[in-house]
This record gives C-alpha cells, sequence and structure tokens, in this order.
C-alpha cells in the first residue's frame, strides 16, 4: 500500500518530484571529495536513518580511506511493513536519495549505484526508473544506476542481507566479522547507507542555507505513523518538534511504539511533554529507529498488541541461525500463554537465550520488543493473569504482513 | 596495559547461519562452552590464558567451521 506523504519543510518541501522542480528547488550537484561531505554531515549530526543511527561521516571516512575498488549501495528495500519513508521518498523527492548517492560516488571514484529496491513494490522501481531517466548522462564514463530486489520478509534488507543480495548471493543475513564499510560488496570497502541518509545528506549539500540548526540535533526526521487502520501516514518534522504536533491527546493518552516492531514502548502520556528528539526519547529509555510510529487505537490492549507484533516477527526468522529459528517462535508461544495468564520466567528465560545470538538483529530487536512491554505493561500484565484486559482488545486488528 | 589489549584474552564467536548445533565445541571446551535447550552454544565467557589452547582447538574441530576466536 502506498503511504499518504504529508507535506514537509525540508526533504518533503518539492511540490512534484520532477527533476526540474528538484533543480529550481537545490544547487546542481556537483563534485566535491569525500572530507567535504563528511564534513557536512558531522556538521549536522546525520546519523544513519535505517535504524541503526551510525554517525554517517565516521562511515563516509572509514570507506574513504580504503583503497581500490568500492562500491555504494542505498537501500530502500524497508522490509518493515509498518515502516514507508523511503517509499515516501521515492514518490515525492526521488531525485534527493539519487543525487545524495551521486555526490558520495563522485566522491569516492565510484561510476555506479546500487539500488537495493523491494520486489514486493514494483512501482518503488519504476518511479526511480522514471527520475533516472530524466537525469543528464554526465561525465566521461555513464553513470550506472544498478537495481537489486530485495526480498519481502523483514530481515532480508539488513545490512548484510542486502551485501550479500548485490554481491550474487543470497538475500540472507550473514555473521559481519568486518564492517560493511571495510568489507562489504565482493570483499571491498562498501558504503550502504538509507535512502533517507542519503537524501539528508544532499539536502545538507546542496542547500546549505536552509537547514535549521538547532543545539545538537539539526535536520529533520521522517516518521511512519501507523493508525489503527488505513495507509501509513509518512511525515516529516524537525528535530526538536514536540510530540502534540505529530499525534493528537487522545493518541499521547495511550502508550506508543516507537522504532518499529524491534522498538520500544514508551507509556500513556510519557510523550505528551517531549519533543522528537534523540535526548529526550533516550530519557525515556525509547529511540526512533527508521522513524516508525505505532499509536494505539482507542481500547486497543498494548500486551495484546505486542503479541500480535511477536507472532509476525516469530516467522520472519530467516531460519538460518538456530536461537533465532527455535528461540523465536518459542519466545512469541510464551508471550501468547502470558498474555492469557499464564507465567512470566518462561518469557525471562527465552528472552535471555535469543539476545546477542544471531547474525542479523533480528532476535535482539524482537527481544527489545518483548523487554519494553514487560517493563511498561507490568500492571496490564498483572491483569490479564487475573483474567481481564483493560482494553477491550482488538485481536483482530491486522498486523500488515 | 591490560591483558585484553595485549592480545592474551580472547573471545569466542560463533558464525550463527553455519552452527548446526553439533555440540562438538562444547565437548572440547566445556569450561566455556555450554549448550542451550536446542544445542546451540552457549559461550559463558571471554577466554583465559590458560585455556587459549583449548578454545583453538574448540574452533578449529568445529565440523562446521562456526567457532572464531578473536583476540581483543
Amino acid at each position: 500500500m502506498r503511504p499518504v506523504v504529508g507535506p514537509g519543510p525540508w526533504l518533503l518541501r518539492s511540490p512534484d518530484p520532477s527533476l526540474e522542480t528538484h533543480r529550481s528547488t537545490y544547487r546542481p550537484l556537483t563534485t566535491t571529495s569525500a572530507e567535504n561531505l563528511a564534513s557536512s554531515a558531522e556538521a549536522a549530526a546525520l546519523r544513519g536513518r535505517g535504524g541503526a543511527a551510525f554517525p554517517f561521516a565516521t562511515k563516509l571516512r572509514a570507506v574513504a580511506a580504503r583503497r581500490g575498488r568500492k562500491h555504494v549501495v542505498v537501500n530502500l528495500s524497508e522490509g518493515e511493513p509498518a515502516s514507508a519513508k523511503d517509499a515516501a521518498l521515492v514518490l515525492t523527492a526521488p531525485h534527493l536519495v539519487l543525487d545524495g548517492a551521486e555526490l558520495v560516488a563522485r566522491a569516492l571514484g565510484v561510476s555506479e549505484v546500487h539500488l537495493a529496491v523491494p520486489d514486493e513494490h514494483r512501482w518503488i522501481s519504476e518511479h526511480l526508473e522514471r527520475a533516472i531517466a530524466e537525469r543528464p548522462r554526465t561525465g566521461r564514463r555513464r553513470f550506472r544506476w544498478r537495481f537489486h530486489e530485495v526480498a519481502a520478509r523483514f530481515v532480508s534488507g539488513e545490512a548484510s542481507a542486502v551485501t550479500e543480495l548485490v554481491s550474487g548471493r543470497a538475500n540472507l543475513p550473514v555473521t559481519s566479522w568486518v564492517p560493511t564499510a571495510i568489507e562489504g560488496v565482493r570483499g571491498q570497502p562498501t558504503l550502504l547507507s538509507n535512502a533517507e541518509t542519503f537524501a539528508q545528506l544532499a539536502a545538507l549539500v546542496l542547500d546549505p542555507g536552509s537547514a535549521r540548526p538547532t543545539d545538537d540535533e539539526p535536520g529533520t526526521r521522517l516518521l511512519s505513523l501507523n493508525y489503527a487502520s488505513g495507509p501509513i501516514r509518512v511525515v516529516e518534522v524537525w528535530h526538536g518538534t514536540p510530540w502534540c504536533a505529530v499525534l493528537d491527546a487522545e493518541q499521547l493518552s495511550r502508550p506508543v511504539l516507537l522504532g518499529g516492531y524491534h522498538g520500544t514502548w514508551v507509556a500513556g502520556g510519557a510523550l505528551r511533554n517531549r519533543t522528537v528528539s534523540a535526548a529526550d526519547l533516550a530519557d525515556l529509555g525509547s529511540g526512533l529507529g527508521a522513524g516508525v510510529v505505532i499509536p494505539l487505537d482507542e481500547g486497543e490492549c498494548p500486551v495484546h498488541r505486542t503479541n500480535l507484533i511477536l507472532g509476525y516477527l516469530a516467522g520472519q526468522s530467516a531460519r538460518r541461525c538456530g536461537p533465532c529459528l527455535r528461540g523465536l517462535p518459542a519466545l512469541a508461544a510464551a508471550f501468547d500463554d502470558l498474555a492469557h495468564g499464564g507465567e512470566l520466567d518462561p518469557v525471562l528465560e527465552l528472552a535471555g537465550l535469543v539476545e546477542g545470538r544471531g547474525a542479523c538483529a533480528h532476535p535482539d530487536g524482537t527481544v527489545r520488543l518483548v523487554r519494553s512491554a514487560l517493563k511498561t505493561f507490568g500492571t496490564e500484565i498483572e491483569a490479564h493473569a487475573h483474567g481481564t484486559c483493560t482494553g477491550r482488545a482488538l485481536i483482530t486488528a491486522a498486523v500488515t504482513a | 596495559m591490560t591483558a585484553a589489549t595485549n592480545g592474551r584474552r580472547s573471545r569466542i564467536r560463533v558464525d550463527w547461519p553455519s552452527c548446526q548445533a553439533r555440540g562438538l565445541c562444547h565437548e572440547l571446551l566445556p569450561e566455556l562452552i555450554d549448550l542451550d535447550p536446542w544445542g546451540y552454544p552457549l559461550v559463558l565467557g571471554e577466554v583465559p590464558p590458560e585455556l587459549t589452547a583449548a578454545a583453538r582447538a574448540a574452533a578449529a574441530n568445529c565440523p562446521k567451521r562456526a567457532l572464531r576466536l578473536e583476540s581483543r
């Protein structure tokens, strides 16, 4: 399903996705050094927007410092069904993503860029192909864009799974002994970042005047708002925007899941006097991850919602790492039991057995969700143990698959 | 300089997609490797210098080459 994209103040401000409109907003693409790009990213404290929040300047410098052939990969796969911000960028500002990638490629002396796109949403590739066709061919050698279709599985968009795919192997996570920046695609230095990260970089470099700096966190955030029904709504807000400008009073009074299915719950009311900022969310023991925001519907029980998400996550294991393959279904079953009045201990024990024991972040992310639910909904879980539920559970509320 | 930065103390890492729960590592290094309910290794801690040789042997004998010894 295509997201509804709200107008935004920075990345999403173009009224249409055409190259002409894009060029009337931003400076023409130039060739600049990797160090220049890294300095711009560093000045804006740009961190990866795929969920891991790794400092972009550090990553870029690590790749730039290596010799030999390098690769640039734009991760547009967005394997999490609750996230649609990269799709939103493709719909409204594809040239910003492409400019960001081309800036990095030119700086690294690379003449092609790999685009990792979701195979279940063909329209994303089509929009990108249309945008690429609009772009002039520059330089002596033709600049190439290579598409790679990422499977519709939660873990397929994970960095090592995408690196494997681009290297011509199975699209599954593998153990990363060495960072992708040093040994990525075909064992060569690779700059792999999320689509929003490239778009943020392009906006910083090609329109430096209009970034609105705040003390420690300049720039914007793309948020995927998931309501009980209807398409995902993607909005863009400046860091430091109060949450009450993002969610309504009713939604803020109920628990909110931040950071998506691998994210953390915050209690009802906790966001009321807080802003969209890493510092405020860290205070609450939470974080934005890739920007997914899941408010609860009226009367919806957060324990049941967690239970539904866990059931989905357990089925999304790539089925290669034993503790994840065996542990996640067991953990989901134990939590389901707990949600229906069962024991807590098996949940804790299985969470401990899964954590830190996989090639990718799937087991750890799933355990993060479990632990935050246990921490935030102790009273509700207690109520379930006594056969009651304060929310009339919308057990049928679909976890989008 | 601590023992860790000296490279004397090392860490066992499991290549989870490769591990097939054969359990040989536990046989060879029970001091540091336990098995979970499904037979996959549970690494109990860092490798002290006196167990380095045994840890190396456990890694070398894994039939799936799923164990690595990393010096820190």
